[in-house]
């Protein structure tokens, strides 16, 4: 059926032959079309930065027209992924006035090249480097191990994560075309000649950055004293208000970090809670502490397990001490990798004498049964005296790991907040693991009087938990619409539903089974007390969790005046 | 144990591996500067872009034949080394997953199914027959397009009324540049835009109305940057545009009542006596008709009508005067209107009165919208006979006949019905089956639920397009997979009359075929029509063109093949044959005062304003004004919403712009849903609370596919193109989406 012509087949054919361009192609070669010097040439320095001095971007906003070309002529000429950008042009808009008329500005955006940059200071592999003679912040796309956490340090969401390589990138100004004489892409894409790069003095840009920022809603310049220069001769119209000042949308969930930090979390606050309980009831130890202990010390080593997950190039996590000097993450990994060593020692070797192998392996090296009795009292003393090093040791790492996000300068990470957080979650589910312990180590766990004492304090950390977490609704009613009316908006908004959860669970496992339980007492058989008090633990880890979501999501990222309406990020 | 060390250090510290070696850079060559190492090509080629009627030239850096990147051309006249995001992007749409790569046939289960060429060929041929077997050669019809070169639309046009025996065809032109061609075939006796780019450089003030160049047209801004004369810039636009913001003097008058605001000008200048009587005797008629006209036009009753107030009409006028080259240019806001020839006209009448038009940096200047609307103005044989001709003109029909060696029987003696009348063509019966090509009616057509409505009524619609997935296609009984920019070649004619070349630097997918390509086999599968068989090649098509042209004003038979416009990087029309090559490669019309009419002289038009179709009232108390969004969307997006780089620059969902006064009053919190109501339809909108757009108006961009559910269909009377940018609407006010009900 059909028509059949020869013709259609030639035309297949041909419409696949690409050699007639050739016949242009070949015009182009011989340079008989010639290609004088773009119009750009003038925006860059005619001389290298000299000391004191740094390269920056200079944008010209009044002949900033939001063409965006600059945004994808970086994207082509620097060979980028399709969906990358090194720039990006938001929108401030204002008016009124006398005159009564609507304003807007449009404004392109790159790294700022700072002379503080956030990115490098978080970097826990030392994948950044400002460079000394031209301040460039350039970014080691080797050295990179994917962590993103420099995506969080960034007050302006400069870096920008690959999922395919594993890796974030960022712009370099175009260090080696600069190098070359030749324009940055930016530059040389924008047809309004908006862009230049010009030489600043460095303590110029240090005594702007302590008050204000770049422009309009931008991020406060004293985080990490940007040295771009925005610069309008306009007067009198302002258009103050970045077009998306009302947006918000949930954060990524950051779900092994979640599993780390509750982990970790969980497992210090056995640790730090049988120190001080032991200190308390006068070095008597709990009944089920090395329970307890144990499953602190495993729970922290799961959660340690979990964190490469978060890397995009997991392999690679070892590099992660490098950036101790100034890198909290850095700090976190070493910190919480010793802690974790340290704490499974000290849960481990009271508990080594019930491997059979290690009472098999004793038996080979011919310790007898009086021998092996003192090795078991040996260990349990060495790990009676690692539990309050291990307190010690967690709770740098849980400072580390509270610091790691309140230098972020997010509002809704700061110090409080963030430690109250994660000591409170260390506290909340110490206590749930350590009263949970005692009921299943002695049949009439309560009547021992430390297991009261947990749940106690189960209650009486979930009460302070929910709390401090409910006081961010209150910038509900904030007449600024800032970064915590962003994340009060968020909880009540698009995560409702997830912090409806999390506080059911917080409330039912944190306060009402164990207030059942301390009301019932010992009454109610042990079965059921198991039973409740697995059911409470199990609830206030569901709570926790959510809790530490909820932290990642609804936070407020910093950023740059952007534009109107959602933008896709794919 | 050296090498472990190493390796070691590698482990812990590595500067300079793979992933750095992915964005490393090195010279280009070929006058690019640095391009990075992975697309270093081997060869480059100019191609002019094809998005919208500046007509970039854009570098296709080429490797083995291939396109692998591009960059802008630095030594093109037209753009001089830039691109707005879509040009640079030009390639990426080519390789979309929706790409139509087979023809598609509709099953009887209703399904589109994949067909052979033959197959579809066949179904071609029999279902345009059947109708016509039944309702006669005029029961079928073509919508064509301005975004395919000038050969195809030649073509196309050629085989549609010559071979096909169609009567009716139009383009989507209609809806951006039908008002200009008519304003210009009335005052100027033909579709002649007299500039050249430069004129933006060499102008000491500047008129931009209707239109938001910044945003529509970022190249033709950067020219206007380059001007050195610190010129005054005027726009008129209701909204507070980018451009607004660029210029030096912003009047924000009522929609839709620019025409009160021309005459109002002219009126000043007629009574000030700041006239160039001496060019005006000589070049202009009409001039004594006009002056009667203008009388009532008084700045006080022009203030009353436009909102401006009569200082700054005083003002203006007066910075008319005082310009020594004053230069007038408008786009879509004046286009796109119930009254838009006259408009276009009444700007037309004040270059001409202060005989500003060629001479540098001065004239009436129309902004074409897409990149071949000029190509198919003059050569898509819809509205005119090839070439600008007239197909009533029995001395035009024999004329064309001869060149093509067709019989002049075969010439229909009428022009086409525009696009508006095929459509309602569709509701008498008259219409029976449609061919699209490279257009999305279903989404662009003013008062789209009609639209739809209309071409599922057809027995017969073939849609000719780059993918599948366009609206239009989705109703289509077969669908044609086409190749598209880059991947054929042509030429296109820019708002400055240049043609220039496109290339085909990149394979098309599956078996989709150039436009070209496709004409010619429905040429073959229909039989009997030998006189196609000549154009082998676009450029044999193009000869004819030019041999077509020749003797009008658009003459271009001294341009004797691609060759000479790939070496004059870009022709000006006219060139005639004969005529020497232009030294200077920026030129514009009228240099000699001498026009395309009978008497060589401009005609001075105009008319009583009339009042907006679909005014405001207390039921739809709002002003809905559409228009570009953004430079990285190009109409209906199927384009430029295949590259992931582009859709990061705008919002995905659709949003309205509101003024807080009204926003407040409707108690709309800014982010808020909205849903946007007119008598036609509604849409569901984000809302943007700002300044930039006036109060009593709303602002929605045409990209969304909802939009044009909202728009009346109105149309100028003269030039039938749809008046997009004034219909009245209502909001309502939802809530916030993301907060759950309480």
């Amino acid at each position: 059926m059909g028509i059949k012509l020869p013709l259609i087949q030639e035309y297949l054919q041909k419409q696949q032959d690409l050699r007639a361009v050739t016949r242009f192609a070949a015009l182009h070669d011989e340079g008989s079309v010639c290609a004088p010097n773009g119009v750009y040439e003038a925006q860059i320095p005619l001389s290298a930065p000299g000391p004191g001095q740094q390269y920056a971007f200079r944008v010209d906003l009044d002949a900033c027209t939001g063409c965006k070309a600059c945004v994808v002529g970086c994207n082509r000429l620097n060979g980028l992924d399709g969906d990358e950008a090194w720039r990006a042009v938001g929108t401030l808009h204002g008016g009124g006035g006398r005159a009564n008329r609507g304003m807007q500005q449009t404004i392109t955006t790159a790294c700022h090249h700072c002379l503080d940059p956030g990115c490098m200071k978080g970097c826990p592999v030392g994948a950044y480097e400002k460079d000394p003679k031209t301040g460039i912040v350039r970014h080691l796309d080797d050295q990179c191990i994917g962590c993103q956490y420099c995506t969080l340090t960034c007050p302006y969401e400069v870096p920008q994560y690959n999922e395919r390589l594993g890796i974030v990138r960022k712009c370099d100004m175009c260090t080696d075309r600069l190098g070359a004489g030749e324009a940055p892409a930016c530059v040389q894409s924008c047809p309004n000649g908006a862009i230049a790069i010009t030489l600043v003095d460095v303590p110029d840009v240090r005594a702007k950055a302590e008050t204000g920022a770049l422009v309009p809603g931008a991020p406060e310049s004293r985080l990490t004293a940007p040295t771009t220069i925005y610069h309008t001769k306009r007067e009198g119209e302002a258009a103050t208000l970045p077009a998306d000042y009302y947006a918000y949308t949930p954060a990524d969930p950051h779900l092994p970090l979640v599993v780390l930090l509750v982990l970790s979390q969980l497992s210090v606050g056995v640790f730090v809670l049988e120190t001080l309980l032991g200190l308390l009831l006068g070095g008597a130890t709990l009944p089920g502490a090395p329970i307890a202990l144990l499953v602190g010390a495993l729970s922290g080593m799961l959660g340690l397990m979990a964190a490469p997950l978060h890397l995009g190039r997991p392999l690679y996590a070892f590099r992660a001490f490098i950036g101790f000097r100034t890198s909290w993450m850095s700090r976190e990994a070493v910190f919480l990798g010793l802690y974790g060593g340290l704490a499974l020692a000290a849960a481990g070797l009271p508990l080594a004498l019930d491997v059979p192998l290690a009472v098999e392996l004793a038996g080979k090296v011919g310790l007898d049964r009086p021998g092996l009795d003192q090795l078991a009292r040996d260990l349990e003393g060495i790990g009676r005296m690692l539990v309050p090093a291990s307190a010690l040791l967690g709770t740098v790492a849980v400072v580390c790991s509270a610091m790691l996000y309140v230098v972020t300068g997010r509002r809704f990470w700061g110090g409080w907040t963030t430690h109250s957080r994660f000591f409170g979650t260390a506290l909340l589910l110490g206590s749930a693991v350590l009263a949970c312990a005692a009921i299943f180590a002695a049949p009439k766990g309560l009547e021992a009087g430390s297991a009261k004492l947990a749940f106690g304090l189960l209650i009486g950390a979930t009460l302070f938990k929910l709390g401090a977490e409910s006081t961010i609704i209150q910038h509900q009613d904030d007449t600024e619409r800032g970064e915590l009316w962003r994340s009060a908006e968020l909880i009540t908004g698009p995560l409702f539903n997830m912090s409806t959860v999390r506080t059911t669970a917080g409330v039912l496992g944190g306060i009402a089974l164990p207030g059942l339980l301390l009301v019932s007492g010992d009454s109610a058989g042990p079965t059921a007390l198991r039973g409740l008090a697995v059911a409470s633990l199990g609830l206030c880890l569901v709570g926790e969790f959510l809790e530490r979501v909820l932290f990642f999501m609804a936070v407020a990222p910093l950023r740059m005046p952007g534009g109107f309406g959602k933008v896709s990020r794919a | 144990m050296k090498k472990l060390l190493t390796t070691a250090k590698t482990l812990l510290l590595n500067r300079e591996g793979t992933l750095t070696r992915e964005l490393l850079r090195e010279p280009g060559g070929f006058g690019l500067g640095q391009v990075p190492s992975r697309l270093k090509p081997d060869a480059t080629t100019t191609a002019v872009c094809g998005f919208c009627s500046t007509g970039c030239g854009l570098d296709v850096h080429l490797k083995n034949g291939q396109a692998i990147n591009l960059s802008p051309s630095k030594d093109y006249s037209v753009n001089l080394g830039m691109a707005c995001p879509k040009g640079w992007e030009a390639l990426t749409p080519l390789a979309a997953p929706d790409r139509a790569t087979h023809p598609l046939l509709r099953n009887s289960a209703g399904q589109l199914e994949r067909v052979s060429w033959s197959a579809a060929l066949e179904a071609f041929v029999r279902g345009m027959r059947a109708v016509q077997a039944k309702h006669g050669p005029e029961a079928c019809a073509f919508i064509s397009t301005g975004q395919i070169p000038t050969e195809e639309m030649f073509l196309l046009g050629t085989l549609a009324k010559f071979g096909l025996g169609m009567v009716h065809g139009d383009g989507n032109t209609r809806q951006c540049m039908a008002t200009a061609v008519t304003a210009y075939k009335q005052s100027f006796g033909f579709d002649a835009p007299p500039y050249t780019y430069a004129d933006f450089e060499e102008s000491d003030v500047l008129f931009f109305v209707g239109s938001n160049l910044c945003i529509a047209h970022p190249i033709m801004w950067e020219r206007v940057c380059q001007n050195p004369n610190k010129p005054e810039i005027v726009v008129i636009d209701p909204r507070r545009t980018e451009t607004a913001v660029a210029a030096t003097r912003h009047l924000a008058l009522a929609p839709k009542s620019d025409l009160w605001l021309f005459y109002g000008l002219a009126h000043i200048l007629l009574r000030e006596g700041w006239i160039d009587r001496e060019f005006v005797a000589a070049h202009v008629s009409g001039l004594e008709e006009l002056e009667a006209a203008m009388q009532a036009y008084t700045p006080e009753r022009v203030a009353k009508e436009t909102g401006l107030s009569v200082t700054v009409l005083e003002e203006t006028a007066a910075l008319i005067h005082r310009g020594k080259r004053v230069s007038f240019w408008w786009t879509m806001g004046v286009n796109q209107s119930h009254e838009g020839v006259r408009v276009a006209q009444a700007l037309i009448n004040l270059a001409l009165l202060t005989g500003n038009i060629g001479r540098p940096g001065t004239g009436a200047n129309s902004i074409t919208g897409q990149c071949n609307a000029m190509g198919s103005r003059l050569f898509s044989n819809t509205t005119n006979l090839l070439g600008g001709h007239a197909f009533e003109s029995p001395k035009d029909r024999a004329k064309i006949a001869g060149i093509l060696g067709v019989d002049e029987r075969r010439i229909p003696r009428e022009p086409s019905l525009a696009y508006d009348q095929i459509l309602a063509g569709i509701r008498t019966g008259e219409i029976r089956a449609l061919w699209v090509i490279a257009t999305n009616t279903s989404h662009s057509w003013i008062h789209q639920s009609e639209a739809r409505e209309l071409l599922s009524q057809l027995d017969f619609l073939v849609v000719q397009d780059m993918y599948h997935s366009t609206e239009t296609a989705a109703q289509a009984h077969l669908v044609l997979p086409a190749a598209g920019w880059g991947e054929k070649e042509g030429t296109f004619i820019n708002s400055e009359r240049r043609i220039g070349l496109l290339k085909k630097v990149s394979r098309a997918p599956g078996e989709a075929l150039a436009d070209f390509y496709i004409f010619k086999l429905v040429a073959e599968a229909w039989g009997g029509l030998d006189f196609l068989r000549r154009f082998d090649t676009p450029e044999d098509a193009f000869h004819a063109m030019a041999a077509c042209s020749r003797g009008q004003p658009c003459d271009i038979s001294g341009i004797k093949g691609y060759d000479m416009l790939e070496s004059g990087r870009g022709i000006q029309w006219p060139l005639p044959e004969g005529a020497e090559v232009p030294r200077r490669s920026e030129r514009r019309l009228f240099e000699d005062g001498a026009f395309f009419t009978p008497d060589r002289k401009a005609r001075l038009i105009f008319e009583e304003p009339r009042p907006m179709p679909e005014p405001t009232d207390a039921e739809y108390p709002l002003m809905l004004l559409t228009g570009r969004g953004t430079s990285a969307q190009w109409h209906t997006q199927t384009r430029t919403a295949k590259s992931d780089v582009l859709r990061k620059l705008y919002s995905e969902e659709p949003y309205v712009e509101i003024n807080p006064e009204d926003a407040a009053r409707l108690g709309i919190a800014s982010d808020d849903w909205v849903t946007i109501e007119s008598r036609r339809g509604t849409m569901r909108a984000r809302a943007f609370i700002t300044r930039i757009v006036a109060k009593g108006q709303l602002f929605v961009p045409m990209h969304y596919a909802t939009t044009n559910q909202l728009t009346y269909p109105a149309v100028d009377p003269y030039s039938r193109q749809p008046s997009y940018k004034a219909s009245a609407v209502r909001l309502r006010a939802e809530r916030r989406t993301e907060r759950p009900p309480a």
